[in-house]
């Protein structure tokens, strides 16, 4: 190899090393852009109310945070998540047969939130639920627990 | 008046149509008709060889593009809003819903005519070389056909679409490593909100036309650069198959004829190159069975196009795009169904997520876009090439047997109810 033909050859190298890695920096730089550093959404963590907010027996579905507040005499607060975890629908509670019924591909969840029927891949998630200073009771969703989690109040 | 004359001759510079140099520079003077050939061969106009399927894709197209901007002139896309528009769409704005269901009928004509213009191509055995990467182009063109009438369906911001679009993603959801942040990235969000809608509107007014656009537009150019649509099945020969997709120039070349440079003529500054071209080249007897596009090819096209325009307008005045009640991301109805041309997908993905929802859909794609490098069989005759017919008619089939089971088969909990049979209330 001669003088030119190094000199070709390596500056070639270097001018697509220099294109190969502008375009990747942009790309990253495109995928991070539509990555959103904040999230409007509601929080992962929040205050559902007072204890005595909740009844005894069938579990509360409170619309918006989606999920299920249950309340028993004996064993206290548990918090089951109302996303079924197939496809992200809004299950149902039957106080009929005690079971989540997922409306759009027929998974059924039992008493405890596992999966006794159809195409979901696993148990529905319950969630931490503690009581905050002021009395009131608090949801973590980011923090899942197993289903016999309860909360004395 | 000469003036008005000298006007409109340097608008139109050709010969008078009256002759054939007039006709033939109407198609390459014109930058929107050259990617026409000036003449076709007659056989390639038969109704039967194509049913003019591509062409009514990309009239259908066009309708959508019409009248999606129209629509973009009433429509916000942001939540609330969104449906509100809708609604005034509906009620309010002058041939509102007329245009709103031109706009949904010729979509969902679109996923059908290039769903069976696929078929047609496959069933001539066109993806053979060297169409090969046009074949590729073209299931290309099927994916981002889907893609813009699924980032559509938000858009109404309904139940309907609400629930459609959540259940559509998070399939995607279930792809290994990646499918999470892929959701992530496409809806914006953990859920899909505000983020997603704005999201989908800018795919689906922007990004993905331009792809459809620019992708079509070499779908064309090397539909014309293979020397125009391929050859009807029937008039292939049995035997000689080979020579009929082999490419190349014809093995006796006529000597050619030196004439002297004379000043009667005008001469172009052209290149001449050795090597064969990559079309396929016709005989001078094929020459023979050519006519000038202008009219003939021209007309059909132009009658296909009223035909296609008739058709959605016709539907448009007498069945209405659905809209349902604002979406509520508390209830989810009973049953949830995607859109129609996901219904298979939804019913695979009720017997097993992954393998119905990720595996399948991945397999059947990659299967569409390897079959020209797959199929080794050079020859386009039917007879020649049973097993593969075969085989893509099951393909066929078996995706049309499962959208119909999941569209008109699934009731509420997406159990097995007949559609002849009326649930009341559904399980709740």
């Amino acid at each position: 190899m001669d003088r030119r033909e190094f000199f070709k050859i390596s500056w070639g190298a270097v001018g697509i090393a220099a294109l190969v890695s502008a375009v990747g920096v942009s790309l990253a730089a495109v995928v991070r852009f539509l990555m959103p550093s904040v999230f409007y959404e509601p929080p992962q963590s929040f205050k559902i109310g007072e204890p005595g907010d909740f009844p005894f027996g069938p579990p509360t579905f409170l619309v918006d945070e989606k999920i299920f507040v249950f309340r028993d005499r004996d064993k206290g607060f548990a918090v089951a998540s109302a996303v079924c975890t197939h496809l992200g629908c809004t299950v149902a509670h039957f106080s009929s047969d005690q079971r989540f019924h997922c409306p759009c591909h027929g998974s059924v969840f039992g008493a405890d939130g596992a999966v006794q029927h159809g195409p979901a891949p696993r148990a529905l998630d319950w969630f931490e639920v503690t009581q905050a200073r002021d009395g009131q009771l608090r949801v973590d969703k980011d923090k899942v627990v197993p289903p016999t989690y309860r909360l004395m109040v | 008046m000469n003036l008005i004359r000298e006007i409109w001759q340097s608008i139109v510079r050709r010969d008078p149509l009256s002759t054939d140099k007039g006709k033939s520079e109407l198609v390459f003077l014109n930058v929107w008709l050259h990617i026409h050939p000036a003449k076709v061969k007659k056989e390639n106009m038969k109704f039967r060889h194509t049913f003019y399927l591509g062409f009514i894709t990309f009239f259908l197209f066009l309708i959508l593009l019409t009248t999606g901007i129209a629509l973009m002139c009433y429509y916000r896309p942001y939540p609330p809003q969104a449906y509100q528009d809708m609604k005034d769409l509906q009620f309010v704005v002058f041939m509102g819903p007329f245009l709103r269901n031109m706009h949904r009928w010729a979509a969902h004509g679109m996923v059908i005519c290039v769903f069976l213009h696929m078929c047609r191509v496959f069933y001539t055995g066109s993806y053979k070389k060297p169409r090969q990467f046009n074949w590729v182009i073209g299931v290309l063109l099927l994916l981002v056909t889907l893609s813009l009438s699924f980032t559509g369906y938000l858009l109404p911001w309904d139940q309907l679409a609400y629930w459609a679009i959540t259940v559509g993603t998070n399939i995607g959801s279930y792809a290994p490593l990646i499918g999470g942040q892929v959701r992530e990235l496409l809806l914006g969000g953990h859920s899909v909100g505000e983020g997603a809608l704005i999201r989908f509107y800018v795919l689906h007014v922007a990004v993905l036309p331009a792809i459809i656009i620019l992708l079509t537009i070499v779908h064309f150019w090397r539909v014309r650069k293979d020397g125009g649509l391929s050859k009807p099945v029937w008039k292939l020969e049995p035997k000689k198959a080979e020579t009929l997709v082999t490419i190349g120039a014809p093995a006796v070349v006529a000597p050619m004829q030196a004439v002297a440079a004379s000043k009667e003529k005008t001469y172009g500054l052209m290149e001449v190159v050795t090597g064969k071209p990559i079309f396929e080249t016709i005989t001078p007897e094929e020459e023979e069975d050519t006519v000038f596009s202008y009219p003939y090819a021209f007309v059909r096209e132009a009658v296909v196009m009223m035909a296609t325009v008739t058709t959605i307008m016709t539907m448009s005045l007498f069945l209405n795009a659905p809209l349902e009640e604002l979406a509520n991301p508390a209830k989810t109805p009973n049953p949830a169904k995607a859109p129609w041309y996901f219904l298979g997908l939804q019913e695979l993905v009720s017997h097993s997520a992954f393998l119905g929802g990720v595996v399948a859909p991945a397999l059947m794609v990659l299967a569409l876009l390897a079959i020209p490098y797959l199929d080794r069989n050079p020859s386009r005759r039917l007879a020649d090439r049973k097993l593969i017919l075969w085989l893509f008619t099951i393909f066929v089939v078996a995706n049309l047997v499962l959208i119909v089971v999941g569209t008109f088969f699934r009731g509420p909990g997406w159990a097995l109810v007949p559609p002849w049979v009326h649930v009341v209330g559904g399980t709740e």
